[in-house]
């Protein structure tokens, strides 16, 4: 305790002589009021009856004494302005930044619990969360604010927001923590503290604050770093605890190519934590139970589990984990509950857009493909105006190059794209390079397990002349002849297969197995077309491109997005977002799994809607390990500080209060006749 | 006007000449309807209508007697005389007066609160002084404190009862209050022994019975009239607090207190002690004791609790 105004020597005279003052009057004798009574003798009897008593009064009147001396005491200290030493330190602007990824809701370390950090809501669970963690942490930093202090309190989930704003008053401060839970996804760290290096730059005593439990992924350990290598002091707080945890980390539907009325339901489940566990994975179609099975999965071991032939009527999918026969263990094993659920959404049914670069002799392979228009639509376009910026080669989720005897294009498409006899000119601008040229090769070895030769023996089949391929890795060899290459696939972003030798000079065309190969062919790109990716990421801005949600783009700018309620499905009762839509790109807000339904407002296909399932489906932000690794002690926050005394205000304003209260109650009663 | 007007009329307040009016002829007219009782039989001077031990000249017949000469013939009895041939002469009872004194205390306790508790006293011993006088009875006044200030000899006739008024105005006031010689004093004064009623607040710690008895002990049959204020009975009703010097009205005494509802309570119950203390030694004397608070009307006073005390018929 320090006083900032009048000095110790000063008050104590101050106080010195007010209780030399205050002590003389009391011990003047005080003068009574006269009053005649016509029976003085019965009163002094009375009076000596109570004699008792006296000892009472002269205590009231030390009582008396004691409460002046008080009041002059707490003046006396009042102008000598105290302050604790905890105030007297420089001023603090102090940004917490809460991490509230998904992995927050992880138990936190049960031996380093401390009191009344737990949840306290009704019917809450018993452990404590890492968040409730970070949260007792917090407001113990907003405790201990001194009157010059400041603060802000952000929270980092998928989206970044202030929830407090920053300011001295710790109830509004508090008040923005009241609603914090954990959010699905992975904490957006660098947004936050980059807004929180904003927030606190330039003001006194600047220094971020950071809750997390560690378990933050490849950015946000860069972001970390990166904070505490800035000009402001950044430092963090760790609550870890358990890593166990089991997530779904994909859960997707297909069509089959050839059966557009079945789906294929893939679940992958991942045991992240560091013990062996079981698990029941349920399957829901539109609340029906189409799969129950119990896993078993080793530490880091990731299981898939597929639903084949399902029926394409039940569009909307859950796939869910559940405890063991209420196994303690395998509830433990569960792990935070936001990525024990995910959803999923049958496909649109939409056709394949093929262009074929042709020069127009090729009359069996138009065929084949024809006979696929059900779900594929053929383009055909010349080879001399086939390049990339041909409107049909643009929207192509397939290209297939057959120019017969006409040379490659010069510039191809980025786009999955098969190749017939590429190599016939020398020059030729095919991504697999030439090998040799072959005359009259025979096809001698085939990969049966690959899909595209499903259902087809390449034996026997005349070839005038073809060409070899030079491979590269990861270059998978569909067909051989006599050892070297001359069916290659080549499994990128985009997929190319390349086929060496020319149909118009073989008689593949004309055999039973043409049409299936082709049809195995568009079966396989139509696979790995974006139609089939039915689940995006939770994120606050996830850039979806509305052709590939089944809508056209031409003309479309808005989307209305309907979010999920609290079933995980779209709640149709909830106002809509609106999303704008740019260069047929909408970029969604998907913080929250479940769900979501978007409608066209305007454009082609104004009032179209379509089914998205978003999902946490994130093994980083489901990882509950600590990732953060030792950091340096400056980055460390230690312990959390001791709560200062009075967070309000100067001390002599109270003092001056107690003061004036000791005043009214001598006042109350002198008149009470209480003291007197 | 009325008596009462009469009696304080001159140097009074507007407020005690409204007061005054309540003593009307009505109430006067009521009041001759009264009669003091006596509850023994004292000799009288002169003949009224009381009874008497002694044998006259009254109305009621007591007794026979052989006729001596110089009797009144027309006493003698002319039936026992034919009958018998005996000559006795028939005796009456005499009735005498009853001599009633009535004593007044005027001390300083009497005079606080503006004189209230004297002016009250004055009233009831007007009232009764006016009884006795309506009755033939012998009524005398006595204005005493720690001493006899002054004494009215016994006087007769309700016309008389203009010269009681006269006296209790005029009498002299203060003093200390100390009824054991006041008592003592009116007792040696009294030449013939009667129904002596005394008024007072009798805040005498320690002679307020010791008087009585005396008169009591003198052949006097005392009756006490104990009239008192209630804010003085009840302090607290006057929200006195703090220190204060208690100064004594009728002398040097006083005392530094500190009031406390406490106190104003203690004092309540030590002043319901004395009271009652008075009370109870009245009665085991068989010493008629009648409580008068200023609050009680006069009027009901009199003419209902004096009846049931038997202090009137």
């Amino acid at each position: 305790m320090n006083l900032t105004g009048w000095t110790a020597a000063e008050v104590a005279t101050l106080f010195a002589v007010g209780a030399a003052v205050i002590t003389g009057l009391y011990l003047l004798r005080m003068r009574r009021r006269e009053v005649v009574v016509p029976f003085a003798a019965l009163w002094q009897r009375v009076t000596r009856e109570s004699d008792a008593r006296r000892l009472w009064r002269r205590l009231r009147r030390l009582i008396s004494w004691l409460v002046q001396l008080l009041i002059l005491g707490a003046i006396c200290l009042a102008l000598g302005d105290p302050r604790p030493d905890v105030w007297l330190r420089d001023p603090v602007t102090l940004a917490i930044v809460i991490d509230r990824s998904a992995s927050m809701a992880g138990e936190a370390d049960p031996s380093d619990r401390s009191e009344g950090t737990g949840p306290t809501g009704e019917g809450a669970p018993a452990r404590e969360t890492r968040l409730d963690r970070a949260l007792a942490r917090a407001r113990a930093e907003i405790a201990a604010l001194g009157p010059s202090d400041r603060a802000l309190v952000i929270a980092a989930g998928a989206e970044v927001a202030t929830v407090a704003p920053l300011g001295r008053d710790p109830s509004a401060l508090l008040s923005g923590l009241q609603d914090l839970a954990p959010t699905p996804g992975e904490a957006d760290l660098g947004r936050a503290l980059a807004l929180a290096r904003h927030a606190v730059d330039g003001q006194p005593g600047p220094k971020i604050l950071l809750l997390t439990d560690g378990a933050v992924d490849d950015a946000g350990v860069k972001a970390i770093r990166g904070c505490a290598e800035g000009p402001i002091a950044c430092v963090v707080d760790r609550s870890g605890g358990p890593a166990e945890n089991l997530a779904i980390t994909a859960f997707a539907a297909r069509r089959y190519p050839d059966d557009r009325e079945k789906v294929e339901v893939l679940a992958e489940v991942q045991n992240l934590g560091d013990r062996a566990a079981r698990v029941i994975l349920e399957v829901q179609a539109d609340g029906l139970g189409i799969g129950r099975r119990e896993l078993a999965l080793e530490p880091g071991e990731s299981k898939r589990e597929i639903l084949p032939e399902l029926d394409a009527a039940r569009s909307r999918l859950q796939a869910r984990l559940l405890p063991v026969d209420d196994d303690p263990a395998s509830l433990a094993a569960l792990g935070p509950p936001s990525d024990d659920l995910a959803h999923a959404v049958v496909p649109p049914l939409r056709p394949l857009e093929v262009a074929l670069v042709t020069d127009g002799t090729d009359l069996f392979l138009e065929a084949a493909l024809l006979t696929l228009d059900d779900h594929v639509r053929l383009s055909g376009v010349p080879v001399a105006e086939a390049s990339p910026d041909h409107p049909a080669i643009a929207g192509a989720d397939l290209v297939i190059y057959d120019p017969g005897p006409e040379p490659m294009p010069a510039a191809l498409s980025p786009k999955n794209a098969v190749f017939f006899d590429p190599w016939r000119h020398p020059e030729s601008p095919s991504p697999i390079a030439r090998g040799r040229d072959v005359a009259r090769p025979f096809l001698t070895e085939q990969s049966r397990e690959h899909p595209i030769l499903e259902h087809i023996v390449l034996k026997d089949v005349n070839i005038r002349r073809g060409t070899t391929f030079e491979l590269e890795p990861g270059d998978e060899v569909l067909v051989r002849t006599l050892g070297d290459p001359i069916v290659v696939l080549r499994a990128q972003d985009a997929s190319t297969l390349a086929v060496g030798f020319d149909l118009r000079q073989s008689d593949l065309a004309l055999r039973t197995a043409f049409p299936v190969l082709v049809a195995n062919i568009i079966a396989y790109f139509e696979r790995s077309a974006p139609g089939f990716v039915a689940s995006v990421p939770v994120g606050a801005r996830r850039p979806l491109a509305v052709a590939e949600l089944g809508l056209q783009p031409e003309g479309l700018t808005t989307l209305e997005v309907h979010t999920p309620g609290a079933d995980g499905i779209a709640d149709p009762d909830r106002a809509p977002e609106l999303a704008p839509v740019q260069d047929g790109v909408v970029r969604l807000r998907a913080t929250q799994p479940g769900l979501y339904r978007l409608r066209a407002v305007d454009g082609a296909t104004a009032g179209a809607e379509v089914w998205i399932a978003v999902n946490q489906a994130n093994v980083a932000a489901s990882d509950l390990h600590d990732r953060l690794g030792d950091l340096p002690e400056a980055q460390r926050a230690g312990e959390a500080p001791i709560p200062a005394p009075l967070t309000q205000g100067p001390l002599w304003t109270l003092l001056i209060l107690v003061a004036a209260i000791a005043l009214a109650l001598e006042w109350a009663s002198y008149h009470r006749r209480w003291t007197v | 006007m009325s008596i009462f007007g009469r009696l304080f009329q001159g140097a009074r307040a507007p407020r005690e000449q409204a007061d005054g009016e309540l003593f009307d002829e009505a109430f006067l007219a009521r009041l001759e309807l009264l009669q003091v009782v006596a509850r023994r039989l004292f000799r009288g001077r002169q003949r009224a209508e009381r009874k008497s031990r002694k044998v006259g000249s009254g109305l009621e017949f007591a007794d026979h007697r052989e006729y001596s000469p110089g009797d009144d013939i027309r006493n003698l009895d002319w039936n026992v005389l034919m009958r018998l041939e005996q000559v006795l002469i028939r005796l009456y009872e005499e009735d005498e007066d009853l001599p009633i004194r009535i004593a007044v205390d005027v001390s300083a306790s009497m005079l606080t609160q503006g004189g209230k508790k004297l002016r009250y006293a004055q009233q009831v011993a007007a009232a009764l002084a006016y009884v006795g006088l309506a009755n033939l009875d012998r009524v005398g006044l006595t204005c005493m404190s720690g001493k006899v200030h002054q004494t009215l000899p016994a006087v007769r006739g309700k016309g008389r009862i203009f010269r009681i008024f006269e006296f209790l105005r005029g009498s002299q006031r203060g003093g200390p209050t100390d009824l054991r010689a006041a008592c003592s004093r009116l007792a040696a004064e009294s030449s013939q022994p009667g129904l002596t009623v005394v008024i007072s607040d009798f805040y005498d710690l320690d002679g307020a019975f010791d008087g009585l008895n005396l008169l009591r002990f003198r052949k006097h049959e005392p009756i006490a009239i104990q009239v008192l204020d209630p804010i003085e009975v009840r302090p607290e009703m006057t929200g006195l607090r703090g220190d204060v010097r208690l100064i004594d009205c009728e002398g040097p005494e006083g005392a530094d207190v500190t009031i406390t509802p406490a106190t104003l309570k203690a004092y309540a119950a030590a002043h319901e002690r004395f009271c009652e203390a008075l009370a109870q030694s009245c009665r085991s004397r068989g010493i008629p004791y009648f409580r008068a608070e200023l609050g009680v009307p006069f009027d009901d006073l009199v003419l209902r609790m004096f009846r049931l005390g038997g202090l009137l018929r």
